[in-house]
């Protein structure tokens, strides 16, 4: 994907790429009304976790989905085929294509994608399964958990359960910029009319490997996430779903459907610069390229959902690089982290679905447990409280380890393009 | 685990060199492990985690400034032991 794809007069004729549907399961509400709600409220997801023991760690908090009932969303696959990671994914699906008003029989008869970005894919099954093995030998695994620790059942256990045959279904693991690649490559594809709907997002389930290696890091915080604070001390390992039902705008029209956003491009690079370390220069060039594509200039976006992990680095870097794209007054600059911690995979996906409940809604979610703006962090990050505002263009950063960077640009839907 | 100053110096030597890929007299007591040896802030924390491990003590992350050559790293893990 180039620049010059949309600059370019020999370009193929472009569709238009709109959101309408999602499906959401995260620690601050379930499904896009509630979500909403809990954004708006700045609600905190944080609570002590429950999916594994615990102890030994000195602090322990994260930002797990409660009251997920998988049998409400999944009718056609056997629940305990899919491990908890694929739960979330498929789940998410339904709830989005219902969303959408769409139903299977429709979606059948088109041609579609479907992209999953996750970090760990069904890591928590693995840690189970390598328990098991030190414990009492490999021959006491459980075969039903280890059928099913493929991540790429992510995305084709979606595909599966909603019968569809003519799709693409791919699981993208790019780590915690992974949601936002998923939208990215779905985007291109409805975008050259190669397909007609695409259903992109990310999902991850909490699992001990990843909260262990953050805490070893150093970057596990005591209590709660708090970006861009002096005092912030890290994340919170987080979980959950985004879904997102992209379609060509003719599509949606043709249908009726409610158009929620529309997505106007994305960029991607990966600078390999370090491990863990975020690099500014390729933060910064990610957005450039984002804005490039979407034919967006920087004075034009209105709001800037950041990675915001809360960590000393990386709230530093990104707020750097968004100062070195957007000149010293750029966009509010808010981290969606610090409500729903650091759900991984699912991460920018459910990050993109705030931006567009954002757009629709006219309101700026809040960076809650917010008390002194860190000095090095020069940006207006709505401290606690959400502020009503009309937004026409929204940015949605997503940046993993590796220097993975994806970075999604949103609209509100206008009749005239823009 | 008991382990004597002296022994207690080689197996750190020994883990910090296992870690950064040296041979043993590549480094000295002050040579720096970032500046002098490559170390990131990775290997740090793999030393760090491997010395807790080794000699069942708790390190706190603010220590790894002190934690830059094998002098410091053999104080911070008398002070550790010390704490037990």
């Amino acid at each position: 994907m180039r620049a010059t794809a949309t600059s370019n007069g020999s370009a193929p004729p472009a569709h238009r790429v709109v959101l309408t549907g999602f499906g959401v399961f995260s620690s601050i509400g379930v499904g896009a009304a509630e979500f909403a709600e809990g954004l708006r409220a700045g609600r905190s997801g944080a609570k002590p976790i429950t999916r594994f023991e615990t102890e030994g760690f000195a602090h322990a908090n994260g930002c797990e989905v409660v009251g997920f009932e998988p049998d409400r969303w999944i009718r056609n696959l056997d629940i305990d085929e899919l491990g908890p990671a694929t739960r979330f994914s498929v789940a998410a699906a339904r709830m989005a294509i219902d969303h959408a008003g769409l139903d299977e029989t429709y979606l059948r008869e088109r041609r579609g994608l479907i992209s999953i970005g996750t970090t760990d894919g069904e890591s928590h099954d693995l840690d189970r399964l390598v328990e098991t093995e030190i414990n009492h030998g490999p021959e006491k695994m459980d075969p039903v958990v280890a059928r099913r620790v493929a991540p790429s059942r992510l995305a084709t256990s979606v595909a599966h359960e909603l019968r569809l045959h003519d799709v693409e279904a791919v699981t993208i693991p790019t780590a915690c910029a992974a949601g936002n690649y998923a939208i990215g490559y779905g985007f291109d594809a409805v975008r050259t009319g190669e397909v007609e709907f695409a259903l992109c997002g990310g999902a991850d389930a909490m699992c001990r490997k990843t909260f262990a290696g953050f805490y070893r890091l150093g970057t596990i915080a005591p209590d709660h996430c708090r970006p861009f604070d002096k005092d912030r001390k890290g994340i919170l390992t987080g979980e959950g779903a985004g879904v997102l039902v992209l379609e060509t705008l003719e599509s949606a029209v043709r249908r009726g459907a409610t158009i929620y956003a529309e997505i106007l491009g994305y960029g991607l690079n990966c600078d390999a610069a370090h491990p863990v370390a975020p690099n500014q220069s390729s933060i910064a060039r990610c957005m450039e390229l984002a804005l490039e594509n979407a034919g967006v200039k920087p004075d034009q976006v209105d709001l800037v959902s950041a990675h915001g992990t809360g960590t000393k680095a990386n709230d530093v870097t990104e707020t750097r690089a968004v100062r070195d794209v957007y000149g010293s007054e750029p966009p509010r600059t808010v981290s969606l982290k610090s409500m729903l911690g650091h759900s991984m995979g699912a991460a920018s996906a459910l990050a993109a679905i705030a931006c567009a409940l954002a757009i629709t809604n006219d309101f700026v979610p809040p960076t809650i447990n917010h008390r002194e703006t860190d000095p090095e962090c020069e940006i207006d990050c709505v401290p606690n409280e959400a502020v009503e505002a009309q937004l026409q263009i929204v940015q949605n950063n997503g940046m993993a380890f590796g220097g993975n960077n994806a970075v999604v640009i949103l609209a509100k839907y206008e009749e005239q393009a823009s | 685990m008991t382990t004597s100053a002296e022994n207690r110096t080689a197996v750190i030597k020994d883990i910090v060199c296992d870690i950064l890929e040296l041979e043993e007299d590549e480094v000295t007591e002050t040579s720096l492990f970032k500046e002098d040896h490559g170390a990131d802030s990775l290997r740090a924390i793999e030393i760090l985690a491997s010395l807790e491990k080794k000699f069942s003590v708790v390190i706190d992350q603010a220590e790894l400034g002190r934690m830059v050559n094998l002098k410091g790293v053999e104080e911070v893990v008398a002070e550790a032991a010390a704490k037990k």
